[in-house]
């Protein structure tokens, strides 16, 4: 199992709530938060696959984010 | 585990062999937050980013290499590249803020013209009462008038000579 972390004044919600989505067929995924934080606990085959799919995740949650601010 | 591989100290940057990633921490004073997304930004193809604020003022970027087993060269290039992308970003970041008026204005009126010709109505409410174009040197010509050609001037008749 591998966490991410994303801190909210950084990534916003509703883009890792998408990237959930996306990448939800690659593995199984919980969602969480805290108060400061949305948690991301993945799920795969293998430590190997676990870091990429948590990579490809983390990198979609920071583009769509970044795109989004943008776009504001 | 944690590994100097970089000519910067760990406060800086530090490396982990183990995961292929490096850690660059960015002061925010220096560098905001839309060059550090920009710079991100640019390394989402070449690598995964992650982004985190361990402390007020203090941002943390993690590159990892998309396949493991990456070699010190490649995280040290990596590292460089990305500093070099952030400066690049809040260099840029600073231009913009700095020209934004003149920005702004120059938009406008490319938008205005884009719009196309003022109506008669546009017209009638325009104020003409302000100062003509103020040409003190004398460097306001047309291109006619500067090289056009010379109309010679009227032959002088017989009957004008005597």
């Amino acid at each position: 199992m591998r966490e991410l972390r994303f801190p909210k004044e950084l990534y916003l919600g509703e883009q890792v709530d998408a990237a959930l989505n996306v990448f939800a067929r690659f593995g199984r995924l919980e969602r969480d938060e805290d108060e400061l934080t949305w948690i991301v606990r993945v799920h795969a085959a293998s430590a190997a696959k676990e870091r990429r799919l948590a990579g490809e995740l983390a990198n979609y949650a920071l583009g769509a984010t970044i795109r989004a601010r943008g776009e504001r | 585990m944690s590994e100097q591989i970089l000519a910067v100290p760990d406060a800086i940057a530090r490396a982990d062999m183990g995961d292929g990633s490096v850690e660059l921490f960015v002061d925010e004073s220096l560098y905001p937050l839309e060059a550090v997304y920009g710079a991100s930004f640019t390394f989402l193809d070449r690598c995964f980013v992650f982004l985190d604020r361990p402390q007020p003022g203090r941002l943390r970027v993690i590159l990892s290499a998309k396949k493991l087993g990456a070699s010190p060269e490649v995280l040290r290039e990596m590292v460089g590249e990305f500093a070099n992308e952030l400066l690049a970003c809040a260099w840029r970041e600073k231009i913009t803020e700095r020209n934004r008026a003149t920005i702004e204005a120059v938009t406008m009126q490319a938008i205005g013209g884009a719009m196309g010709p003022p109506s008669l109505d546009d017209l009638e409410d325009f104020d003409f009462t302000e100062e003509p174009f103020e040409d003190p040197l004398g460097i306001a010509m047309s291109w006619e008038e500067k090289y056009g050609k010379k109309t010679a001037p009227p032959a002088a008749t017989e009957g004008d000579e005597e």
